[in-house]
């Protein structure tokens, strides 16, 4: 009798639903009739996610005591419930809005098969407690990325933004790899209480590991210098694909970078506090500062992601309680207002049939109120005004820097928020201020039908932007609980 | 008694420095891909050399591991590099900027 160890199925249950889905989908590729493919693959992806949602909560509500999975290396906490939750709904969301993307359908099921799978490897990788989890997880929903990407094999765009994709990001996955193979040289471990336990003698191999696991989950995270691929991989991927790639993945890296930091490398935070703080410093320059010269909607999403990127490196480099319930509360407004956007994109794409620009988005606010209205909430709250979550998120940030001593940052911050309302407000107008008349539009063949599950998805996030304003309390003890699973 | 730990982690170095090189200043993307072969392949030689030198089997199971993810990642690029060619698109990744701003 070969002893096994035991394993708590039920932490491992999101990850594993999603699985399922994914192989179901990929099968409806093949044994589905084509007709009915898409609504069977798509119906079977939302399921996944519904119920990856449904088992985040429940292992949210009785996570109290965080615990290690599978021989420690997966972690059960609330913080990965948390982020669970977060992907779990942006997966969903990104569903709804995919359904009446115009693409070529021959690859339909695998689509929702790799947006499934894509979902696990991300829920596993929040939670992930050793570097070989991270590292695995990560390439996990990395590749499934990738292909999302190019799904449509008849864009050039997608299939050159695929490739750029790759290679960036196989650069920065194997920087990472190579920066943990010399943590695990210089402390002889590779879980992360274990890095942290370590004594700390080899310390120019340990920072040097430490700096290119940094700069490997940068890449993730689309933060500058490491951003070089955000504005071409957004622009050429398909929207959907595009919203779930600005929400989802930037949540969970930015969650692990936090896990990874403060439970592994808290000894060190001495130098990780000031490197986090140059790179968001660099982010909010760099995407703001590029988003303004951006005529594309697109493209300007992306440096607005990046500079997104930085103001949330800012609580992570106060290195306290009060920075993680600040970026955990600043991830919910995030990535609604992020999935939100990119919706509105997409559904102006499928009117015109071409990329959408300031110019072409002239009337649009007029035309479709709710996509119009939704989308000033979300530049609103991207800007951070009142009445939407984002305001609540800088605020906390700004505090989160402030308490660590930090006022150059918050007044960078703040530079850098007045630079933002330009293009925020720019959109605003280009929407309602402009006469659509003036515009020379070639709609592909008449107004297409209303598309419910988008405009669904678009109110979705809108609620959520601006309910996160109003029940900031139960959102920020959300937050509280979860960090309260890392060591401060 | 072969060489010792310092070596090996140079020869790694230098395999994940030349990796770097050929990704960043070479223009086919074959050649771009087989780079980041190179790269995973360095990390891989420095686990598995911190592995003998600590005596754990982390790194020995962490390599395996990571070859598994660098076939996988490398068939997705193939294949990408494939259908760009049935469009007919030259294989130079300088030409690939449809996509600017």
């Amino acid at each position: 009798m070969i002893p096994r160890p035991h394993i708590d199925w039920f932490a491992l249950a999101p990850m594993n639903a999603l699985l399922a889905v994914s192989a179901i989908a990929l099968l409806s590729a093949v044994l589905v009739p084509r007709p009915w493919r898409k609504g069977v693959a798509s119906a079977f992806c939302a399921l996944g996610y519904t119920v990856a949602l449904g088992f985040a909560v429940a292992l949210y509500v009785r996570s109290a005591h965080p615990h290690g999975v599978v021989a420690d290396v997966f972690r059960r906490d609330r913080l990965t419930e948390l982020a669970g939750i977060i992907v779990a709904g942006s997966g969903l969301l990104a569903t709804a809005i995919s359904y009446r993307e115009r693409w070529r359908e021959d690859h339909v099921g695998e689509y929702y098969a790799l947006l499934a799978a894509a979902g696990g490897g991300m829920l596993f990788f929040v939670g992930a407690n050793n570097l070989m989890t991270l590292f695995l997880a990560l390439e996990w929903f990395s590749i499934c990325l990738y292909v999302l990407c190019a799904i449509d094999r008849d864009r050039l765009g997608g299939l050159e933004a695929a490739l750029k994709y790759l290679v960036i990001g196989g650069f920065g996955s194997a920087v990472l790899l190579f920066g943990s193979a010399l943590v695990y040289g210089a402390t002889g471990a590779i879980d992360f209480p274990g890095i942290a336990a370590a004594g700390r003698q080899h310390d120019a191999l340990l920072l040097f590991g430490l700096a290119m696991i940094v700069a490997g989950l940068g890449f993730k995270a689309s933060a500058a210098p490491f951003h070089m691929w955000t504005p071409d991989v957004y622009e050429g991927a398909p929207t959907p694909v595009t919203a779930f790639m600005a929400a989802a993945t930037k949540t969970v890296a930015l969650v692990v970078t936090l896990r990874l930091l403060i439970t592994a490398f808290s000894a060190d935070a001495h130098v990780w506090t000031v490197a986090l703080a140059a790179i968001a410093v660099c982010s909010l320059v760099i995407g703001n500062f590029a988003a303004l010269a951006q005529r594309g909607v697109k493209r300007m999403l992306a440096y607005s992601s990046i500079s997104h990127a930085g103001f949330m490196l800012i609580p992570i480099a106060a290195d306290s309680a009060l920075g993680a319930r600040a970026l955990l509360y600043y991830l919910v407004p995030y990535t609604a207002m992020s999935l939100g956007s990119f919706a509105v994109v997409a559904a102006r794409e499928r009117e015109l049939g071409v990329p959408v620009t300031f110019e072409n988005m002239a009337g649009f606010g007029w035309e479709r109120p709710l996509l119009g209205i939704s989308m000033w909430a979300f530049m609103l709250g991207f800007a951070g005004f009142p009445l939407t979550g984002g305001f609540v998120g800088k605020f906390y940030a700004f505090a989160a820097a402030y308490r660590h001593g930090w006022t150059w940052l918050v007044i960078v911050g703040v530079l850098a928020t007045l630079v933002s309302l330009y293009y925020y407000l720019g959109l605003i107008r280009a929407m309602f201020m402009r006469r659509s008349e003036d515009l020379q539009l070639a709609p592909i063949g008449g107004s297409p039908p209303r598309d419910a599950l988008l405009q669904g998805a678009v109110f979705a996030c809108l609620i959520v932007t601006v309910g996160s304003f109003f029940a900031v309390q139960p959102l920020i003890d959300l937050a509280k609980h979860a960090s309260s699973s890392l060591p401060f | 008694m072969g060489p010792g730990t310092a070596w090996y982690l140079s020869v790694a170095g230098f395999l994940f420095a030349v990796g770097s090189l050929g990704v960043l200043i070479r223009r086919n993307p074959l050649i771009v891909l087989l780079s980041l072969e190179i790269m995973l392949n360095g990390a891989n030689l420095a686990l598995i050399t911190f592995a003998r030198h600590l005596d754990s089997g982390d790194g020995q199971i962490f390599a395996l591991a990571v070859m598994a993810v660098a076939a996988s990642e490398v068939v997705v690029g193939l294949g990408l590099i494939v259908a760009l060619n049935r469009k007919r698109v030259p294989l130079d990744v300088d030409r690939l900027s449809s996509l600017r701003g």
